[in-house]
């Protein structure tokens, strides 16, 4: 466990986002930014077009067609691109040293002692577009532990904290080899056990309560006048009376993750790979009183059970594919279908979510489900406002609006246009990314490498695409001038936008765990 | 023990009172059992037929039933449909075939699972999605509904259920019974892997010791019971007691506490002492479970086939007299018929097509079994055995082997409808056509369990699922 094997990735990593951290420093490092954009998507109405968009103190506190920039405001000029709220993933186990795949049952084990600040998985966050990550234990378990909310910035885990008690992640679906039989008892057991241990303090409090009483009463003594530390148990379906006689230190530290979970305290995440574990998933949450609070982690093919997911009222986070392909049993036919559709008619609210696959990032899920009939605003909505909600992060997240996080993506073109790419981004207020001061990708577009730093991979042959001395997709305002037209036209930055993917799938094999949970 | 246990018992409470307004009131009975059907407010199906057969051996002639929201609210000879209403004709009128022994739609991890446990549950591992071109298949078999179980390779094989086949229905509505039984293997030797004689023997010691467990379980949680009542009783005792000696003892107390100063002494309390409140039993999911099985709550059904582990088990089991035992496979069983006769041990066969056999040990399974344990007085219960999910569709097929190998028709139909409702505790919900019960219904153009009979129409949970159409 503690033996780190892909030690000279994450090595390199280190160096190349120290470099990322250096380059965004210089940029902006006051607490207030001015950023014009061409247009805006806000999320929140229509769009605007040649606004600014102010944010003090990590926070929108104008944004308009009409905003006046204030003389001192440091303005950060993409008066070519499009503004859009920083993508919101929903649920992810990517960026942590690895998740908790091993222990059935610990709801005590948090992320943030696995959460690797250096991950690539953040840097590539950035690049993407995403502000905010629901980082959450992996799906192979029972009740997997306490995730966190993170921004992709930051050196330490505090640094980078968004919210800090995200909830618990629970899993309706046994791992490979395991039967969801057995799955559901130990999830049962595991609130089973909760109820248990809570009724044994409450009576051993009161035993010893009484005890004292009579042992007064014999020697003649007054009693004096203890009263319970503790608190009354909160909750709605199921409570143990008496609780308050408890001091809540007494509550056994490994189960008091579920105690606040039936108390209602903390949001859950429920993973459910097959339409059939949907029913456990629910009956958990109901009968422990927490399914106002359930998020489903599902698969694509749990939209069979779209109706009972209605019923419960609980939204869903949705991974990649979307498509959902089925054999028929005695013709051998194919039918496809698209999940979210499902969803959508049967009045299910979902958000989008990458599969922690990079290839299928948020853009990508958004703009396939435009592909497959949803209006662009629904289809960003799942990545950005209702993710945000699912989160309980609905009032700070999600779109551009005064008030709202400072979270602003820019693109150099539409963000559902495969040609468009981020080229800064601002976390509440700070700009943390350039992409003309993105060393990887330089490395990768130009085969440059600018003094003092480390190739990129630290493999040699890094600079192979200089060979076609193509310009950079992403050289900015150049490129943005041109409109996604020009860019289909134009033959070689497509091709160089794939060789870059290519190039990043064999640099990050070394530090995300791959299908580990899928 | 089961979350939806208490759901289960409210449930029916409300059947019970749906029947009693049924019998004492006229033919527009309440239906307020509508959440167990599927189909919308008001849909209602009137069928006529020649001959309904309320139970086995109660025939009425001429006579026709009436179905609404998932129930039948009257059965009488000159119903009229209301409007809306659907009519259907047939020959003969029967309830639904319910498949004793089967693993249709139960997730094939599961049937393979070896942590399995007693407290285990199946309709956890129950899939309601599988695909419904299979349900329809099954479905037009007859069969409507099924006691379905886990990991029949194992020794304990957790809490099996009863269900409901319906192509559209797919939530807990499917389900007729969570806890229906709790499932046992003794010297099975399936997937090859033989088992030697001693292995076996051992087997029966472990079911019968799974049981032992419940009950001794039970038989703790009955001492702590009186234990505490007892202690409690004491210490009410005691604290009366006390409490009218408070004054007094406050009294004595400041004299003494006077008497040490005066002394100089340094002044001690009395020591106070009681009996300790007693422990009670430490919680066992498994043992919950067990302990319902030992008390003849739930049914125990034994997978045995051998007459060396049979005449072992029986003489064991004769100790737990409470326990409903099922036998399920039994081979080798006839030996042992009249005792099986005695003690009211009901027997689950599956007379499977020569080359179909589960196990090795049903190989010299004879299909006359059925019909000598029948002859010899035992109860007697047909299933399709649970090696093929889609084993189910065949029930008919498999009673007609045994029918043909001397059970009498009426035994078999029994023991394909109330027969198995009664044994697994759902006979007040499927298994008869009697008002208030669910209307799980067959419509077909003959006599039942004949080879030339077909089925015509098929009712489940009210709704019309098969017809002659599809």
């Amino acid at each position: 466990m503690l033996l780190n094997p892909i030690r000279p990735a994450a090595l390199r990593s280190t160096l190349s986002v120290l470099a990322l951290v250096l380059a965004a420093g210089v940029a902006v490092a006051q607490d207030r930014i001015a950023i014009k954009a061409g247009r805006i998507i806000t999320q929140a109405g229509p769009e605007i077009l040649n606004g600014v968009i102010v944010i003090e103190n990590g926070r929108i506190s104008a944004i308009g067609a009409d905003v006046k920039v204030p003389w001192d405001v440091p303005v950060l000029d993409a008066s070519k691109m499009t503004a859009m709220p920083g993508f919101v993933e929903a649920h992810s186990f990517r960026g942590m040293d690895r998740p908790n795949e091993n222990v059935d049952v610990a709801p005590f084990l948090s992320v943030r002692d696995s959460i690797d600040p250096i991950a690539f998985y953040f840097e590539e966050c950035l690049r993407y577009g995403i502000t905010t990550i629901n980082v959450q234990q992996g799906n192979q378990c029972v009740i997997g532990g306490q995730g966190l909310i993170v921004k992709p910035f930051g050196l330490t885990v505090e640094e980078m904290l968004v919210r800090p008690d995200a909830g618990l992640k629970l899993s309706a679906t046994p791992k490979f080899g395991f039967s969801s039989a057995t799955q559901a008892q130990s999830l049962r057991n595991a609130f089973g056990e909760l109820r248990r241990h809570l009724e044994q303090l409450v009576a051993d409090a009161k035993d010893g309560n009484d005890r004292a009483r009579r042992e007064a009463l014999f020697q003649g003594r007054d009693l004096e006048g203890e009263k319970g530390k503790g608190k009354a148990m909160g909750g709605t379906t199921w409570k143990v009376d008496g609780l308050e006689l408890v001091p809540r230190g007494e509550v056994d530290g490994k189960m008091e993750p579920l105690l606040d979970l039936v108390e209602g305290r903390v949001n859950a995440y429920i993973y459910c790979g097959r339409a059939m574990d949907v029913r456990t998933a629910l009956e958990v949450a109901r009968d422990n009183g927490f399914l106002a609070r359930t998020t489903l982690i599902v698969d694509g093919s749990c939209w069979k059970a779209a109706a009972q997911i209605a019923e419960a009222g609980v939204p869903v986070v949705l991974g990649a594919p979307l498509t959902v392909i089925e054999r028929d049993p005695i013709t051998g036919k194919e039918t496809e279908t698209f999940a979210p559709t499902e969803f959508q008619k049967k009045g299910v609210r979902f958000a989008f979510s990458s599969s922690n696959s990079t290839t299928e990032s948020l853009w990508f899920q958004a703009a396939t489900a435009v592909a497959n009939g949803f209006t662009r605003e629904a289809a960003l909505d799942a990545v950005t406002k209702n993710a945000a909600e699912f989160l309980g992060l609905g009032k700070r997240l999600g779109s551009l609006e005064v008030g709202k996080d400072g979270n602003v993506a820019l693109f150099s073109g539409d963000p559902l246009s495969i040609t468009a790419t981020v080229q800064y981004v601002v976390i509440e207020g700070k700009q943390v990314y350039d992409r003309s001061k993105d060393i990887r990708v330089k490395s990768l577009m130009e085969g440059k490498i600018p003094a003092g730093t480390t190739p990129m991979g630290g493999d040699a042959d890094a600079g192979h695409v200089h060979d076609d001395g193509c310009g950079t997709i992403g050289d900015d305002e150049h490129d943005a001038k041109k409109d996604d037209k020009d860019k289909k036209d134009e033959k070689k930055p497509a091709d160089k936008k794939d060789e870059k993917k290519e190039e990043k799938k064999d640099d990050k094999t070394g530090d995300e765990k791959k299908g580990s949970g899928n | 023990m089961h979350p939806q246990a208490t759901h289960w018992a409210t449930h029916r409470a409300l059947c019970w009172t749906v029947l009693a307004a049924a019998f004492g009131g006229p033919v527009s009975a309440s239906t307020d059992g509508g959440k167990t059907s599927a189909s919308p407010a008001g849909s209602v199906t009137l069928i006529k037929a020649a001959k309904v057969i309320l139970r086995p051996g109660k025939i009425e002639e001429h006579t026709s039933v009436l179905v609404q929201d998932g129930k039948i609210i009257a059965i009488g000879a000159n119903l009229t449909a209301p409007e809306g209403a659907r009519e259907i004709e047939g020959e003969v009128v029967c309830a639904g075939f319910i498949d004793a022994w089967s693993s249709f739609g139960v997730d094939a991890d599961a049937l393979r699972d070896e942590r399995v446990s007693a407290a285990s549950l199946t309709t956890d591992a129950w899939d309601p999605y599988v695909d419904e071109r299979f349900r329809l298949d099954v479905l037009r078999g007859g069969v409507t509904s099924m006691r379905v179980g886990l990991a029949p390779n194992a020794k304990v094989g957790g809490v099996g259920a009863v269900v409901r086949l319906h192509p559209r229905i797919s939530d807990r509505r499917a389900i007729v019974l969570a806890d229906a039984c709790i499932a046992l293997g003794v010297g099975i030797t399936r997937s090859s892997r033989g088992l030697d004689p001693f292995d076996r023997l051992a087997d029966v010691d472990r079911a019968l010791g799974a049981v032992g467990d419940g009950w001794s379980y039970l038989q703790d949680k009955v001492e702590y019971k009186h234990e505490l009542e007892a202690w409690q009783k004491t210490v009410a005792d005691k604290e009366k007691e006390l409490e009218d000696g408070a004054k007094k003892a406050k009294k004595d107390r400041e004299k003494e506490k006077g008497d040490a100063e005066k002394a100089g002494k340094e002044f001690k309390e009395k020591a106070y002492k009681e009996d300790k409140r007693p422990k009670p039993p430490r919680f066992d999911d498994d043992k919950e479970v067990l302990a319902r099985a030992a008390n003849g709550e739930l049914p125990v059904v034994v997978e045995v086939h051998r007459a060396v582990e049979l005449r072992s088990f029986l003489d064991g089991a004769a100790r737990y007299d409470r326990t409903r035992w099922i036998l399920a496979g039994a081979s080798e069983s006839l030996p042992f018929a009249k005792q099986l006769a005695d003690h009211g041990i009901t027997v689950l066969v599956s007379p499977t097509p020569m080359g179909q056999m589960r196990t090795e040990e049903m190989r010299d399974a004879d299909p006359s079994l059925a019909g000598r344990l029948s002859e010899a007085g035992v109860k007697v219960l047909i299933g399709s055995g649970m090696e093929r999910p889609l084993g189910s569709r065949d029930l008919a097929l498999v009673a007609q082997i045994a029918i043909g190998n001397g059970l009498p028709r009426e035994k078999a139909f029994e023991a394909l409808t109330l027969g198995a409702a009664r044994a697994f505790d759902v006979a007040d919900r499927i298994g008869s056509v009697e008002v208030g019960k669910d209307a799980d219904l067959l419509v077909l153009d003959g006599e039942p369990l004949l080879a030339a009979t077909r089925v015509r129409y098929v009712l489940s949970a009210g709704d019309l699922v098969i017809t002659p159409e599809n």
